[in-house]
């Protein structure tokens, strides 16, 4: 039979079984937004240091995979979303194939990208995409020196995209407006030029 | 078309019939020769792009990918593509929402306001692994339909990231040294070279070539010294969003940090249109940032 270990100290017992970290700045509920969002179990992460040493981006910034993984643990919530470095994950997921514990800091960084623009936190390029998209139905939309190509090659000027079929550009600005993401970019746009 | 070809919506993406319709152009008739036909999939639009868009809102990634899946699973055919960007997106949102009743019920609640709804009924496949599956295409069929062999031209083979990782999740096995890629590059009869570092990122993901161009660039430029290093006469890749980074990247690379390449960057569907004789005008290679004259003067 399995012995069970215990301290014979039940009031001890019950501290070893909470794993949360207690601080002023501390949320608990942000490592389990971030489990959730990025089905991957962060708490998991022993601090081994694998993602940064794997990761493009750290050379050359003060951004640390394992600080954010670490934040996630802590439920230091602020202290992530606040930090700009948080956009300089190129998810090339390197730190993903090689992590000991088999997490996927990759999408730790998106949860935590997805957690920052509920609280208007994100860099403005991304908004310009979600304009685009909801517009034309393209991230990147065509070009008239692109259209002549188009012709020259034999194929037509616009591509048999939403750009050929303009009918559907309403069914994507519905399933955008159900989650009234246009709605929320357009405004924290308008906001930041004011 | 004639019964032993094989169909595929060909979903586009933007980069490429937006920015490199070469590539687009090339794909559809390299991969003819290959007994591949791509059927257009009307009204499909960006994936949408991984790194700018699901980074804001995953569920709304979810969904917009899955509406251009239920296109294809209206014509009921599997979806092929040439971007790595788009396999993230498309074969990922596939995937999970084949297993993952929570998240493919939430998409079907939104799907339903557009009367359509995602049903997991097809498979989506990048145009690359199409080749290198020995029972789709396969390398010596590949080889069989070269025609012009890019003969002493050596070539730096760049895998990107989204269609290889995460690994445990993908089907491409080993993604610190792949050498497939490679297989398909010789069968041109082009030398592939290896690099430093090959498995690098180009810098271009996740918003980040919007969000901070010169940390994005400075990744590329790690990248290009290490191909120029073993001297390689291109890059070939199979991602139009990688091809633009290193492509354009050189122009803002010269800007930024005075330093020079030109190392033609071509998309593997634009090296196989050279090998099996189509013309650069058929590929529109003007379009591309960097002159591809010093490796096509190596092959016509
Ligand atoms: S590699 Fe994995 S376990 Fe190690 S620090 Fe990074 S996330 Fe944590
Ligand atoms: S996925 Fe992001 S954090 Fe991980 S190694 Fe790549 S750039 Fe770094």
């Amino acid at each position: 039979m399995a012995r069970v270990k215990d301290y014979g100290n039940a009031e001890l017992e019950e501290k070893l079984q909470d794993t949360s970290y207690y601080a002023d700045d501390a949320n608990p509920q942000f490592l389990e937004d971030v489990k959730k969002l990025s089905r991957t179990a962060a708490n998991m992460c022993f601090q081994c240091g694998t993602c940064t040493g794997s990761c493009p981006s750290a050379p050359r910034s003060s951004y640390r995979i394992r600080l954010f993984m670490r934040r996630g643990v802590l439920g230091l919530e602020k202290e992530a979303l606040n930090d700009p470095d948080l956009w300089l994950c190129t998810t090339c997921y390197s730190c993903t194939d090689r992590c000991p514990r088999d997490l996927a800091p990759t999408d730790v960084i998106m949860a935590m990208r997805n957690l920052a623009f509920k609280v208007d936190i994100v860099p403005r390029n991304f908004l310009k995409t979600v304009q685009l998209i909801y517009k034309t139905g393209h991230g990147v939309p065509n070009n008239d020196v692109n259209r002549a190509a188009r012709v020259k090659l034999g194929l037509p000027a616009d591509p048999p995209t939403t750009h050929s079929y303009p009918e559907f550009i309403p069914g994507i600005q519905k399933i955008m407006d159900f989650y009234k993401m246009k709605e929320n970019a357009d405004r924290i746009l308008s906001e930041g030029e004011q | 078309m004639s019964g032993n070809m094989r169909q595929y919506a060909f979903f586009l993406g933007c980069i490429a019939p937006n920015r490199y319709p070469g590539c687009e152009a090339a794909a559809i008739k390299t991969s003819e020769k290959l007994g591949i036909e791509l059927l257009p999939l009307k009204g499909a639009s960006c994936c949408p792009a991984p790194g700018a868009f699901g980074a804001i809102d995953l569920k709304v990634w979810y969904a917009l990918a899955a509406r251009n899946l239920v296109l294809a699973e209206e014509m009921n055919m599997d979806i092929t593509l040439i971007c790595n960007g788009c396999y993230k997106s498309i074969w990922e949102v596939n995937h999970i929402l084949k297993h993952n009743d929570e998240l493919r019920d939430g998409v079907n609640e939104v799907l339903a306001e557009v009367d359509m709804e995602f049903k997991g009924s097809i498979d989506v496949w990048h145009l690359i692994e199409l080749y290198y599956d020995e029972k789709i295409c396969g390398v010596e069929k590949v080889r069989a339909s070269v025609t012009r062999p890019l003969t002493g031209t050596k070539i730096a083979p760049h895998y990107g990231c989204h269609l290889l990782k995460p690994k445990k999740e993908r089907h491409f096995g080993d993604t610190e040294n792949p050498m497939w890629f490679e297989e398909l590059i010789d069968a041109l009869g082009a030398e592939s070279v290896q690099y430093r570092n090959k498995m690098q990122c180009c810098g271009a993901g996740g918003g980040v070539r919007g969000f901070d161009l010169t940390h994005s660039l400075d990744i590329t430029n790690e990248k290009l010294i290490n191909v120029q290093e073993v001297g390689a006469d291109a890059i070939t890749e199979f991602c139009p969003f990688c091809q633009l980074q290193y492509d354009r990247g050189q122009v803002e690379i010269a800007e930024k940090f005075g330093q020079v390449y030109d190392l033609p960057v071509l998309h593997y569907n634009e090296l196989l249109g050279l090998a099996q004789g189509m013309t650069p005008q058929e590929l529109a290679l003007d379009l591309h940032a960097v002159d591809c004259k010093t490796f096509l003067e190596k092959i016509l």
